[in-house]
This record gives C-alpha cells, sequence and structure tokens, in this order.
C-alpha cells in the first residue's frame, strides 16, 4: 500500500496477497500480539504499575464494597417490608364463631393479601418460650392477651398512607379494640436507605471518575517516558493507531488488575466481617448472613473496571501522542 | 524522483531555513546535500519526510506534491523512505532483529517474511551474527549498519541519510557508503547529507551545496565551492 509509488505493488517490493479470512487473521493476531506486549510492558517496569494499579484497587473496591453493603441493606429491607402489617387486637368478649365470621371478614377485604390469626393462648406459649417470664405467668389465672389478627395488605396497600387508611377502616369495626401500624420508623428507615443509597451513588461515581483519571495520567506519563521511541515508531512509518493500540491495550490491563484487587479485598473484608455479622444477626435472631459478590456481578466489576482503564487511556492516548512529533534531528 | 520548486521554509522568529531551493534528483540518482551545520541540511530532509512543511513552494516526489499529503497520510510516505540518522535512533530496549524488523511489523507482515527480510537486509550489512544482540552491545559503526538495515529492509526507492559518518573515522565512513552506493545499484535514490568533503571529493556524486539556506552550487564537484570551508 504505497500512496506516492503506484508501481511498487506491481513490483513486488510490497506486494501482500491476503484474502479476507487472512485479514481477519491478521487482525486478531496483531492484537493479541498488542495485548500481551502490553503486559509484558508492565512486567518489565513494574513500580510505577504496581502503584496504579494498588491506586486502582483500593478506589474501586470503595464503590464495590458501596454496593455490596446496598446490595445486604436491600435483602434486610425486603426482610423488613413484612413489617408492613396491620395488627387488630381484638376485644376479649367474642365468641368463637364471631371469631370466625370476623375473620373471614377481614380476609375477603379488596385490599387485603392475606391474615394470620394469633390466638391468645399461641401468643401466650409464644411470650412464654420467648421472655423468660414461664413461672411467673403460670400464676396468673386467666390469660390477659387478646386475639389478635394480623392483617398483611397487598403489595399496592402496603406503603405507609394506604396502609394508614386501612387501618382507620378497620378499627372503625366493632370487633377491633385497636389496631395497630408501625409505620412512622418503617418511612425513616426507607428514607435514610434512599439518602445512603443516593451517597453511594455519587460517591461511586467520584470513584470511577478518578479511576479514569488515574489511569489517564499513568498512561500519559509512560507516553512521555518512550516519547523517544514514539518518535521513532513515527519515522519510520506508524500510524497514530499503530502506536495508540499498546498503550490502550495498557489501560486495559491496569483496569482488569484495579479490579482483580478490588475482588480480592471485598472477599477478604467479608470474609474478615462476617464472624461479626453472625454474632450480630443472632443477637437479633434473624438469620441474616452478609452477600459476597456473585460471579456474574465479579464479572461485571472486572469488565467495568477495565472499561474505565480503557476510557481512561482513550482520553490521554490520541492527544498526547499527536503532541509527540520527531523532530530533533532528523 | 525528489523534485524541489522553489522551496522556502522559515522558522517563527523570522529564522530563514530554506529560500527558493529548486533542484531534482531522478530516480536511481545518488547525491549528497553539503554545507555548513545550520545552512539548512537536516530543514531539507525534513521537508522531504514532512517532518516539516514548506513555507512557500512546492516538495514532489515521484510527481506526488507532498502538500496534498495530509497528516494521516504521513505514516505511507515515511514507508517510502528510508531514513537513516547520525545518533542511528535505534530503540534500546530492543535486539537487533526486532530494530531492523521494526517497519515490516508496522506495515503488517507476516512473520516468515519479515524473518526473510530481516535476514537478507542485515546479511548486507554484515551483522546476521548480531541479530540477538542488544544496540548498546554494539559499536557505533555497527549500530549505523543496523540503522542502515532498518532504513533498506522494506526496499524503499528513496534512501535518505542526515550525517551517517558523523560520529565514524575515514575507514568505516567509506564502509558505510559503499552500502549505499550498493543500494543505489539497485535502483534506490539516495540523498546523503554530510559535510564530510574528503568523502564527498572520493566518491564524484552530484553535490548540492548549501549556505545559509541558498543553493550555491549543484553539481558534481563540492570541493571548489563557494564559501564552503573544507
Amino acid at each position: 500500500m504505497s500512496l506516492l509509488f503506484k508501481q511498487r505493488g506491481a513490483a513486488g517490493a510490497n506486494q501482500r496477497k491476503l484474502g479476507l479470512f487472512a485479514k481477519v487473521i491478521a487482525f486478531f493476531v496483531g492484537n493479541i500480539r498488542h495485548w500481551l506486549a502490553a503486559l509484558g510492558d508492565i512486567w518489565r517496569d513494574p513500580i510505577p504499575s504496581i502503584l496504579t494499579v494498588a491506586v486502582l484497587g483500593v478506589s474501586l473496591t470503595l464503590p464495590s464494597i458501596m454496593y455490596v453493603v446496598a446490595k445486604n441493606a436491600q435483602s434486610v429491607e425486603q426482610h423488613w417490608q413484612s413489617a408492613a402489617e396491620i395488627s387488630l387486637f381484638l376485644h376479649t368478649d367474642l365468641s368463637e364463631k364471631q371469631l370466625q365470621t370476623f375473620i373471614k371478614q377481614v380476609e375477603l377485604h379488596p385490599k387485603v393479601e392475606k391474615v394470620v390469626f394469633v390466638s391468645n393462648e399461641q401468643a401466650l406459649s409464644e411470650f412464654e418460650q420467648l421472655s423468660g417470664f414461664g413461672d411467673a405467668l403460670s400464676l396468673l389465672d386467666s390469660n390477659p392477651l387478646p386475639n389478635v389478627l394480623i392483617v398483611v395488605p397487598l403489595a399496592d396497600y402496603a406503603f405507609a398512607s394506604p396502609a394508614a387508611d386501612l387501618l382507620t377502616e378497620f378499627e372503625q369495626m366493632r370487633e377491633v379494640e385497636f389496631g395497630k401500624l408501625d409505620i412512622e420508623w418503617l418511612r425513616r428507615l426507607n428514607a435514610v436507605l434512599n439518602l445512603i443509597k443516593d451517597t453511594m451513588g455519587s460517591l461511586g461515581l467520584l470513584l470511577c471518575i478518578s479511576v479514569v483519571l488515574i489511569v489517564g495520567n499513568t498512561i500519559r506519563l509512560s507516553i512521555i517516558n518512550r516519547k523517544e521511541e514514539i518518535e521513532v515508531l513515527k519515522l519510520v512509518g506508524a500510524t497514530d493507531g499503530f502506536i495508540q493500540r499498546p498503550f490502550l491495550f495498557t489501560g486495559l490491563w491496569y483496569g482488569f488488575f484495579g479490579g482483580l484487587i478490588a475482588w480480592l479485598s471485598i472477599e477478604l473484608m467479608l470474609y474478615y466481617l462476617s464472624g461479626s455479622i453472625v454474632t450480630i444477626a443472632d443477637l437479633y435472631q434473624s438469620d441474616f448472613r452478609l452477600a459476597g459478590l456473585s460471579v456474574s456481578e465479579m464479572i461485571n466489576l472486572l469488565l467495568m473496571s477495565m472499561g474505565l482503564g480503557l476510557s481512561g487511556s482513550y482520553l490521554v492516548v490520541r492527544k498526547q501522542i499527536l503532541l509527540i512529533e520527531p523532530d530533533s534531528s532528523i | 524522483m525528489i523534485r524541489f520548486e522553489q522551496v522556502s521554509k522559515s522558522y517563527s522568529g523570522g529564522v530563514q531555513a530554506l529560500q527558493k531551493i529548486s533542484f531534482h534528483i531522478q530516480p536511481g540518482e545518488m547525491a549528497f546535500l553539503t554545507g555548513h551545520s545550520g545552512a539548512g541540511k537536516s530543514t531539507l530532509l525534513k521537508l522531504i519526510s514532512i517532518m516539516e512543511r514548506p513555507s512557500a513552494g512546492h516538495v514532489f516526489i515521484n510527481g506526488h506534491d507532498l502538500s496534498k499529503v495530509n497528516r494521516k497520510q504521513i505514516p505511507f510516505v515515511r514507508r517510502d523512505i528510508g531514513m537513516i540518522f547520525q545518533n542511528h535512533r535505534l530503540l534500546r530496549d530492543n535486539t537487533i532483529f526486532d530494530n531492523v524488523a521494526l517497519p515490516l511489523v508496522i506495515e503488517g507482515y507476516g512473520l516468515k517474511a519479515i524473518r526473510k527480510r530481516v535476514e537478507t537486509a542485515l546479511d548486507k550489512v554484515g551483522l546476521l551474527d548480531k541479530a540477538r544482540y542488544y544496540p548498546n552491545m554494539l559499536s557505533g559503526g555497527e549500530q549505523q549498519r543496523v540503522g542502515i538495515a532498518r532504513a533498506v529492509v522494506n526496499t524503499p526507492p528513496i534512501l535518505l541519510a542526515d550525517e551517517p559518518t558523523g560520529n565514524l573515522d575515514p575507514k568505516l565512513s567509506l564502509e558505510i557508503m559503499r552500502l549505499f552506493e550498493d543500494f543505489n545499484s539497485v535502483g534506490t535514490s539516495v540523498l546523503i547529507a554530510t559535510h564530510d568533503l574528503g568523502l564527498i571529493a572520493r566518491m564524484k556524486y552530484r553535490t548540492l551545496t548549501l549556505t545559509r539556506g541558498r543553493m550555491v552550487q549543484d553539481g558534481l564537484e563540492a570541493s571548489g565551492a563557494n564559501g564552503v570551508e573544507s
């Protein structure tokens, strides 16, 4: 492919007969070669690379930890969503028949998902087991606890205000002594969780930007370090694309190793924390377990960090390589 | 092959490097470019390899006006020009083989073709047995020969050399010049910038003499040229 000498190709000097298949193969081989060469460059000059990769790892660990925390918080929150239940405390003077009719009536209510009836005996025995007042309770001559009907509203009515409306509706019924719906704390929890999520989102964004900038700056420095080599490449007719490629691949590698470090540190951290989480969960009688990153999330993390590394290098490579022109002595 | 038409080059700050230079080097011709340091030799070579653009006038290679070559096409022009530098400009971290192979790798040759061509080029400059060495393990003359092998490995029709013998003793210089003659004898146009007038006098080739950016002589002999000291 000679620009100035049409006859060069015909003369055989530059003649290359490549089919489409061979070209595709050559393209991939060329790219793989560059990809490995970039790894080799990192290996040959490891100190700046290790430092960069470590910084990237830490930068990526923070948003990933936030992601893990948000994910676990969500599972806890879902657990607490069932707290949007309405407890109806019934009058103690209802007959068995009245009770059954009332339960049926509430169950058939169009806004109700399901009901759970907790009789006063059930409640008492549960209380005996959990409170440790077993012996003291046996001194009581009658059961002081009321029958309780736990009403789970349909998902559409589980939010704060429709659930409160539903509660007032049930409280109007004459079988109900009073109802209880602890909604304020749920609202507050939701608000706090949203705040935490938004904070994490913006912090994560900032840290991702910092990854792009760190990779960009490292690549910029390594381009400046290899100024002489780039000049020679330009002198012997390398296109800008050819010169850019190894640096782009280096950015990709930085992203990959940074992501790997982030993943490892998350796993270590989870391992370190899991003990204390289990203790807390046991104290709260919860079977909550800290969930780490799944395989697909891990692959996403790696792909994302590689993408960030690539975009970081892409940002600087083009401009920086344009700036280097061979001009000292020809 | 290389034609200059009223080419002037001034750098910012008003330094006039070249003034109204015109000459034509025929295909297959070998010529010397001489003059004091600062006479504009390097600038002239830079205009051919488009490291600089002329302020006025036109440079043609093989009838193509270089002012019509855009930034993206420059690499392809340079692939047709073998360039040799006084300071060799070899990559220190690469072996001799890899240095010489560079132009071929850039053009996307296959491994087999690369090996064949690099070995031919290294054989030509007598360094085939040092293909696995690194540049700093070679002497100055050997490094220069590696530079020449790199310049000719893709058999370019034009060879430019800027003070190729600048750091070499007379015997080595002559060896290098013989190499250029060999390449010239197979049809390559060769333009060598040098201030080694003794060497030029021995070689009997066309000599372009520059003084303060002007072409003062274009002919066979350089030693009698006005304003040129030996």
